[in-house]
């Protein structure tokens, strides 16, 4: 921890040279999504190489990303974002490559993650773990609750329990476009007109609660502001496990109409403070024993084919490991840009605004 | 007869209105002792989310650093803006039509984008010079922008209800204007310049959404910290900070009360 | 003899101008620099093109105010304007309902014995000193569903079973008016505390009905703080925040909402900066009106602001 004189120190530097804090040698920072790390891989990763992690929490990838924009680039060495927003962290110049030469255990990856589509030849990132979006409800109200989305988007379905939608557009627009059966990963504007629309049309109606990220969803889900809502496979197992009581009866299920995997990886911002430290720290997580360590811990699939032995057993079967059949209607989240994204952005913007 | 009837309809609206302002507060306060995780049922009484808070690394050193950007803003704040208050003074004959608008213009932004001004504003020199590189520093920068003009008013306000023969009589006493300022000026001033900085201090600690917009990744604030963790998702040690956060405003509300008191005897 | 007065009483003015120079200089460049200065690249912002990724770019273009107005590259849609008539709306509703309460409550105050007034006020007061978000994090927790409230709403048939009171237009509209309460106390207590009873009596005397005596005698007296409660009440409630992100549960979204959205999410600089300027012309219209009204009206007395 920090003295307060340090801290002082810090801030009237700040203000004088404007410059701003300098990081210190031998501290790493990491920017991660919550409830996914196990505090004892950072303590190993500190004892091992003598440093201090410091860790941020971000709930969604815009808020990452906007925090990145804020002078994050510059503050933190590993962020870990999905796969739809590494291309466009590429693009903006927000990374920078990784050095394979300091990665020896790159080679630990599954194959499908080794040369991923929105990252060819693992130049920028390497996968952290993998998982999927899918629908979470209150298996008490619905006993019987549909595999599909018109569990959320069909009036007649739930026609009086409240819920929650994505605050992702991304996200929230897929599963609209699954739902109208223009598969989850539609990139067609008409595609995205129609979703548009039925978002707000959903957005109407009287039981609808809000756009909410994952990881308050499952919260809400427990605390009954909601009864069906959208979430994380991982951390709905992570969830259950650390509080089996209240989350006893809130179900995960994949909709047959199809949704989200995602990927999620690391990256070096493109000014990290330590970018060596930061390839170390990667190589770590690549680590056989501590990739499958991480997925123990926050109940995530591991793309590392090393680690596979370690795992515990209830992550080689649903939900940490889809059936076949759920696996086929698996679907990437798109990675927009120029023109496309802003189309996008505006009919979101549209959606929120109404 | 009627008269009796207003005003005791009034004193029931009374208490219904205190009712109405503290209903929220209390209950954060009643619920930081819940032993459950729940905002609706009060399961029995537990410090359990206060033990937690002060394990909390990151509870923690957000408390310092709302402690360092108010004390610091603060202290900055209070040197430049009782100089304008001064100065406001001193050549009030003169026409400083464009400093009031100056000085009324931090009062008057919308918080918002006083905001994402600045953050756009440093974000896009940091882009270019690497410097204000979004932290503590910046957050001092905006929050003293924000405090000077109630500095300064203050200052002006207590300076105009002064006696202006006390500042010839000040003339012939001290001889350098050094000497005046230190016996002379200071003293009168105590006051003022107590209730500015306590102001100023108040409105740092209080202010959430300009704090918000010009953050860096490590200067999270109480308040910036109870948002994130609302967002999230709602963990319970929100009650018990928000709680000390009430007991600190209470003390205060105590002092100034007291301090009123003495000003007026 | 007349040069030297002449060129003395020069030094004096050099001086004098030194002097003001010196003391008020720091603060005022200070604000310029790190005020001004930014809110008129906010303004620049408004007129450059929107990025590939939100941000910033040249050439100059009126697109961002287009996009405001609700022109988007799939024609017309009227989120915006959703957003603006709603942002109007909340403000309008909450400062009645603060003038509302605020008003018995002021005057309530000045009926009572002088020593208790301030410690009234302080009452009154004290909960604004506490952070915006935790209060209305207070809110969230009594108006989530299954609390005792919702229940009482619902048993009511207020509203749909199952539902809470929160996430809700109605929770916006509660937390705005909760938040901007004091803000209004505060003046209305001033100008009730000054008021001509001499007046009042003679207006009593004059008209029967008590309604009209107040119409004509005790109104007209308390209407600079009215206006001075109304400025500073509904400025702050137009370009809310924080109140609307987390009571309104993404029905309620407000100005606030869509500028701070442009530069988080859905990242679109310009368009933000445009929503920004708009705010501050409404901001600055509010203002001058009140201004003019308070002239006309106050008898020729300064409204606070």
């Amino acid at each position: 921890m920090k003295t307060i004189t340090t801290r002082i120190a810090a801030a009237l530097g700040g203000l004088v040279l404007a410059g701003g804090v300098h990081a210190e040698e031998g501290k790493l920072y990491l920017f991660n999504w919550t409830e996914y790390m196990d505090p004892e891989i950072i303590e190993a990763f500190e004892q091992k190489y003598d440093v201090e992690v410091v860790q941020n929490y971000f709930n969604s990838l815009p808020e990452m990303l906007a925090k990145l924009n804020a002078g994050g680039v510059s503050q933190y060495d590993i962020i870990v974002p999905s796969n739809y927003y590494v291309p466009r962290l590429i693009e903006t110049g927000l990374v920078q490559p990784l050095d394979h030469s300091k990665l020896a255990n790159l080679d630990n990856l599954k194959k499908q993650f080794r040369d991923p589509s929105f990252d060819p030849d693992n130049k920028y990132s390497a996968a952290y773990q993998w998982g999927t979006t899918g629908i979470i409800y209150n298996g008490e109200t619905f006993p019987d609750g549909p595999k599909s989305w018109s569990l959320l988007f069909d009036p007649k379905v739930n026609a009086s329990y409240p819920f929650a939608l994505m605050g992702d557009g991304q996200v929230s627009i897929g599963a609209a476009c699954a739902y109208l059966g223009h598969g989850y990963d539609c990139t067609s504007v008409d595609a995205w007109k129609e979703a548009a629309k039925l978002l707000i049309d959903t957005k109407g109606r009287d039981t609808f609660s809000g756009f909410v990220d994952g990881t308050p969803a499952l919260q809400q889900l427990a605390r009954g502001v909601t009864h069906a809502s959208l979430s994380y496979n991982g951390d709905y197992l992570y969830f259950k496990e650390e509080d089996p009581e209240a989350f006893k009866n809130i179900k995960f299920m994949i909709p047959d109409e199809g949704t989200e995997m995602w990927v999620d990886s690391m990256m070096i911002p493109a000014e990290a403070p330590n970018p060596d430290l930061a390839h170390k720290f990667i190589d770590f997580i690549l680590d056989a024993e501590i990739g499958a360590q991480l997925s123990n811990y926050n109940y995530y699939s591991s793309p590392n084919a090393a680690a596979e032995p370690y795992l515990d057993e209830v992550l080689t079967k649903p939900p940490v490991q889809p059936t076949e059949e759920d696996m086929a209607r698996l679907k990437f989240t798109p990675s927009l840009k120029g023109q496309d994204l802003q189309t996008f952005n505006q009919l979101w913007n549209e959606v929120q605004a109404r | 007869m009627r008269k009796r009837t207003l005003q005791r309809g009034l004193t029931t609206f009374w208490w219904a209105t205190i009712f109405f302002l503290y209903l929220p507060l209390v209950v954060v306060m009643l619920f930081s002792f819940n032993a459950s995780n729940s905002a609706a049922n009060f399961t029995g009484f537990s410090l359990r989310w206060y033990t937690r808070l002060l394990g909390n690394e990151q509870i923690i050193s957000a408390f310092w650093n709302s402690l360092v950007l108010a004390s610091v803003s603060s202290v900055v704040a209070l040197a430049i803006g009782s100089l304008i208050g001064y100065g406001m003074y001193r050549h009030r004959h003169r026409k400083l039509g464009w400093l009031i608008v100056l000085i009324y213009l931090p009062i008057v932004l919308p918080d918002i984008v006083f905001g994402i001004s600045e953050m756009a504003f440093f974000v896009s020199i940091h882009r270019y010079t690497g410097l204000f590189q979004p932290g503590l520093g910046t957050m001092i920068i905006a929050h003293v922008t924000f405090q000077i003009p109630f500095v300064a008013l203050i200052v002006y306000s207590r300076l105009v209800g002064l006696d202006a023969t006390l500042f010839e009589a000040a003339k012939d006493l001290y001889a350098t204007p050094f000497k005046r300022a230190v016996h002379f000026l200071m003293p009168t001033l105590k006051p003022a310049l107590i209730s500015a900085f306590f102001l100023s201090f108040t409105l740092s600690i209080d202010d959430f959404v300009i704090s918000f917009f010009t953050a860096g990744p490590e200067s999270a604030t109480l308040p910036i910290y109870i948002w994130g963790a609302i967002k999230k998702g709602v963990s319970p040690e929100i009650n018990a900070i928000a709680t000390l956060m009430i007991g600190a405003v209470a003390i205060a509300a105590v002092f100034s009360l007291m301090f009123n008191r003495q000003g007026r005897h | 003899m007349a040069e030297i007065s002449i060129a003395l009483r020069g030094r004096a003015v050099v001086s004098e101008t030194r002097h003001l120079l010196f003391s008020v200089m720091p603060g005022a460049v200070w604000i310029i620099v790190f005020l001004v200065l930014p809110s008129v690249y906010l303004m620049a912002v408004a007129f450059m093109t929107n990025g590939p990724y939100g941000q910033p770019q040249m050439p100059l273009s009126l697109e961002s105010f287009r996009q405001l107005a609700g022109f988007g590259f799939l024609g017309w849609s009227p989120g915006n304007l959703y957003t603006l008539l709603r942002s109007l709306w909340q403000t309008l509703l909450s400062t009645v309902l603060v003038v509302i309460v605020a008003y018995p409550i002021a005057y309530y105050i000045t009926t009572c014995r002088e020593k208790w007034r301030p410690i009234m006020l302080l009452a009154v007061v004290v909960p604004s000193w506490t952070n915006q978000v935790i209060r209305t994090f207070g809110w969230m927790n009594l108006l989530a569903p299954g609390t005792p409230l919702s229940d009482a709403a619902q048993a009511l048939g207020l509203i749909a079973p199952n539902m809470g009171l929160y996430p809700s237009n109605f929770a916006v509209t509660l937390g705005l008016v909760y938040n901007f309460l004091p803000f209004m106390v505060l003046p209305l207590y001033a100008a009730f505390e000054k008021l001509d009873t001499a007046q009042v009596q003679a207006a009593q005397d004059l008209y029967a009905a008590p309604l009209r005596a107040f119409w004509h005698a005790v109104f007209p007296q308390t209407l600079p703080g009215l206006l001075a409660g109304t400025v500073l009440v509904a400025i702050p409630a137009f370009g809310m925040y924080v109140i609307p992100e987390l009571l309104g549960g993404g029905k309620g979204m407000m100005l606030g909402n869509l500028v701070a959205n442009q530069f988080a999410g859905s990242a679109n600089w310009p368009l933000g900066a445009a929503g920004a300027i708009l705010m501050l012309i409404a901001t600055f219209a509010g203002l001058f009106a009140m201004r003019r009204i308070g002239k006309r009206l106050g008898g020729g007395e300064e409204v606070v602001i």
